[in-house]
């Protein structure tokens, strides 16, 4: 079969939904966290760059691209180089398995078991990061990484186990099919699952309490210590494409993806907005929980991870797939 | 009952003639013991009263002799015991063995004053540069400045692996956790600190010695520098000592504008800790609300004495600037203001969950070791130790205006801290009653530009914690000598202690609840 390269597969990758549009909902929900998080502590926020400071994140981003590029002597050139785009490119990519405008960008259905691949994506964007600090040759980023490791390895674990929770309410590891069949939200149905998805997804994007990998009084710039000019641009850039993965991640898997009412015909845009608005509810919650509580320690974050969540996440496991086979699926909830 | 002991007639039956007692200098009074009879004084004292502990210690140049005098807080007086020790061999005994909060005030009189404490030896330099010349003291009389030579510094200390697990870690002089320089090496076996060395110093300005070469006017304004902070703490406390020794009539109304002066100094100096806690342990909102509240109070201190930070209001004789029935309402609607924000932030403090996992039991310190180690301040009041100059030793206003002595028994940070935001209500109190009760009358009297022989002390409760301040005159305009001892001095001790067998982690909260203050620890 010849390979045709089609223009409207071109289209989706590059522009919608696909890395343009990656890009700037990034840029658009790290303003709102900003906006917010200001907000909260009685502060204005970004206000200059556009109306209400909205151009601020993407301003941000090409003042970093221009500053100065410094690598220290001692660090290993390669990986230090291309770890950071390296772990932006995997983290765009795991969002092209997510179907934002009702399907996924490189296809319409996906696959059967992609929710495994991009929970396998995510990992190994973490890991990246803790190969860009390790490489760095500085103490702090050498403990910041350590922490990022200690810390993703950990949450990991709970992470998988409360993906599949969905995953058997729905009774597939698709997450195009988990998304479609959620004609009552999978959030009414196994609440304590979207809890402690929640709780895991923040310790997963090292926000507070669970940011000890950026303790800056402990660690100065954790991982990112010894980072400069574009690298350091791609650096912020990753962590702020896994805020929005891991926020999509719960509007998939728990607040019905991109279905709602759509009106005039125009399913794909009325789907992205449904979306995106899902979207900035989870970002708005996670920023919430942010700002209102202070960073434990790394004892105490490992502790929480195995002596609470690991044991409540298998516990939630054990009641939904109770509540499936006794309850959801003979009464035709969920299927 | 501490109250009722009486360490002159305990001194006197104890000791009989061979220790001179002159009464009323420097405290209550002084005992003039050599011959090690120092270190039997000070014994016999922590025996009667528990709470005796060495506030500071001066070193003096008398010429043939250098004098050592050991200042002795006990509950609720001062005393001093004068030691002198031959200039060609300044050999005296050490106090750290009865009293372990004797090492660092030592320590410091060896490296200015070159007088060897036997038995706290010390190895390179404590508070000078590494740089200094051995054996050039430089608050001894003969010496001059300009000639000193330095040495070439010596290599510097590496981030280094001692013996097995153990790693030594250098936090400071440059590090995000201290906001000035100071130097801690940190040994390190995994992640629980197992010895921390101290190295102070790096802002070392000489101001006692830079006192001795001013006059008493412009000495007020030069040891307002010791601290930003705690200004008006400083300014009052070399006030008060040269008062002392010239013995002026100040009028009513200013010993009350001194006391709104300080009060509001320290509460922007408690919101400015609270606050910084809040963002050492990552919880940058109550970083942002507290800065936020203490900015009105900044601009009560500009409203009242003309400057946002070094209002410089308080002179010998009184205060510079009166407050005017026109800047009550301002003052007041600014107080209660805040006094209505505070419920919510001690709740905050009391009850957050995730504040309290970081602060509830560490760095505990028991109020046995409290004792020992001459803590002052919150850091005392927090381990159960119920110690302030403003109830002990009431100065100024402090004696008419009731307020409440903030106590608790816990003795960890959560405690420290939690002292702090009780103490904030404290002194708006204050402030409302010293401005409902402040008499009419002039604010300042003229005093004369010298000041007769004689030396004095004065301690008073800085927002820190005692600062006590010590004066000798030599009938000149300019002192012969002025000491100063700041509260951090006093509880960077504490901090040494606390930190051994807890978690690298909670170095930064353990370390900001003794709410350092570098610039005032090396002068």
């Amino acid at each position: 079969m010849d390979f045709v390269l089609d223009p409207m597969l071109i289209f989706r990758i590059l522009v919608f939904p696909g890395f343009t549009f990656i890009l700037f909902l990034t840029l658009f929900c790290d303003w709102v966290e900003r906006k917010l998080e200001a907000r909260i502590q009685n502060r204005v926020g970004p206000m200059v760059a556009g109306p209400g400071g909205i151009l601020q994140p993407l301003a941000d981003f090409i003042k970093l691209l221009t500053k100065e590029d410094i690598e220290p002597r001692d660090t290993k050139k390669l990986v230090f180089r291309y770890s950071p785009l390296l772990a932006f490119a995997i983290m765009v990519f795991a969002m092209c398995f997510l179907p934002i405008d009702g399907a996924s960008v490189l296809s319409t259905g996906g696959f059967d078991g992609d929710l495994i691949i991009i929970l396998t994506f995510a990992t190994i964007a973490n890991f990246l990061l803790f190969l860009a600090g390790w490489a760095s040759a500085n103490p702090y980023g050498t403990i910041g990484s350590a922490r990022v490791l200690t810390q993703f390895l950990g949450y990991d674990i709970p992470l998988y186990i409360l993906a599949l929770t969905p995953a058997f309410i729905a009774g597939s590891l698709n997450i195009a099919t988990i998304a479609g069949s959620q004609s009552l939200p999978f959030i009414l149905l196994a609440p304590w699952a979207f809890v402690l998805f929640i709780i895991t997804i923040q310790a997963e994007l090292e926000r507070d309490p669970f940011d000890v990998p950026h303790s800056e009084s402990e660690l100065v710039g954790g991982l990112e210590t010894e980072y400069t000019g574009a690298k350091l641009a791609f650096l912020h850039l990753t962590r702020d494409v896994q805020v929005v993965f891991g926020s999509a991640l719960v509007v998939l898997l728990f607040l019905g993806g991109s279905s709602g009412p759509v009106f005039f015909g125009l399913d794909w845009f009325f789907y992205t907005l449904w979306f995106v608005l899902k979207l900035l509810v989870v970002v708005v919650i996670s920023e919430y929980i942010t700002t209102v509580v202070a960073r434990l320690r790394i004892d105490q974050v490992l502790t929480g991870n195995w002596k609470i969540l690991l044991p409540a996440a298998l516990l939630s496991l054990m009641l939904t797939v109770a509540l499936v086979t006794w309850v959801y699926h003979p009464f035709g909830i969920g299927v | 009952m501490p109250n009722s002991v009486d360490f002159i007639s305990l001194v006197q039956s104890k000791f009989g003639d061979k220790v001179q007692i002159q009464k009323g200098v420097n405290g209550e009074a002084s005992f003039v013991a050599n011959n090690g009879l120092h270190h039997d004084i000070l014994k016999a004292m922590i025996d009667a009263d528990e709470k005796t502990g060495i506030t500071s210690i001066t070193g003096l140049d008398f010429g043939e002799n250098l004098g050592i005098y050991y200042h002795i807080h006990t509950a609720k007086s001062f005393f001093t015991i004068k030691a002198e020790v031959p200039r060609a061999n300044p050999k005296i005994k050490t106090l750290t063995d009865i009293h372990t909060g004797a090492t660092f005030h030592e320590l410091e009189v060896t490296d200015l004053m070159g007088v060897v404490f036997e038995g706290n030896e010390l190895n390179g330099h404590f508070v000078l540069p590494e740089n200094w010349p051995d054996g050039v003291y430089p608050l001894r009389k003969d010496i001059n400045l300009s000639s000193v030579k330095l040495v070439p510094t010596p290599e510097r200390e590496a981030n280094k692996a001692a013996e097995g697990r153990q790693v030594k870690i250098i936090i400071g002089p440059q590090h995000p956790a201290l906001l000035e320089p100071e130097k801690f090496s940190v040994t390190v076996d995994g992640e629980t600190v197992t010895r921390v060395e101290p190295r102070i110093g790096y802002v070392h300005r000489g101001i006692e010695k830079t006192t001795e070469l001013r006059t008493y006017l412009q000495d007020i304004y030069l040891v307002e520098r010791v601290c930003g902070i705690c200004n008006p703490a400083h300014a009052y406390g070399f006030v008060g000592v040269v008062e002392k020794i010239l013995k002026p009539a100040v009028p009513e109304r200013a010993r009350y504008l001194r006391v709104i002066a300080m009060e509001l100094n320290r509460l922007h100096s408690h919101l400015l800790t609270l606050g910084h806690a809040g963002l050492e342990i990552g919880y940058e909102t109550v970083f942002q609300y507290f800065w936020r509240d203490r900015e009105p109070i900044m601009d009560l201190i500009e409203l009242t004495s003309g400057n946002r930070v070094y209002g410089s209001l308080i002179t010998i004789g009184g205060v510079r600037r009166d407050i005017t029935s026109e800047q009550i309402p301002k003052i007041k609607s600014v107080l209660a203001d805040l006094r209505g924000k505070l419920p919510f932030y001690r709740k905050i403090y009391l009850e957050e969950p995730t504040l309290r996992l970081r602060m509830k039991d560490v760095g505990t310190l028991s109020r046995t070791d409290a004792l020992k180690l001459s803590v002052v301040g919150p850091v005392a009041r927090g381990s159960g130790v119920d110690m302030d100059v403003r109830k002990d030793l009431p100065y100024e206003a402090y004696n008419d205006i009731p307020f409440k002595e903030i106590v608790y028994d816990d003795g960890d940070v959560w405690a420290r801290m939690n002292v702090r935001m009780d103490e904030v209500e404290e002194s708006i109190n204050i402030i409302e009653y010293a401005i409902d009760h402040l008499p009419a009358g002039p604010i300042k009297v003229e005093v004369a530009r010298s000041v007769p022989v004689g030396e004095a002390v004065c301690s008073l409760e800085a927002p820190r914690g005692e600062l006590f301040y010590y004066v000798k005159s030599n009938g000149t305009d300019m002192p012969e000598r002025v000491k100063i001892r700041t509260p951090t001095f006093a509880n960077i001790p504490s901090f040494l202690q606390t930190a051994i067998g807890e978690s690298i982690a909670d170095v930064p909260s353990n370390f900001v609840s003794l709410d350092p203050c570098f610039s005032c620890t090396d002068r």
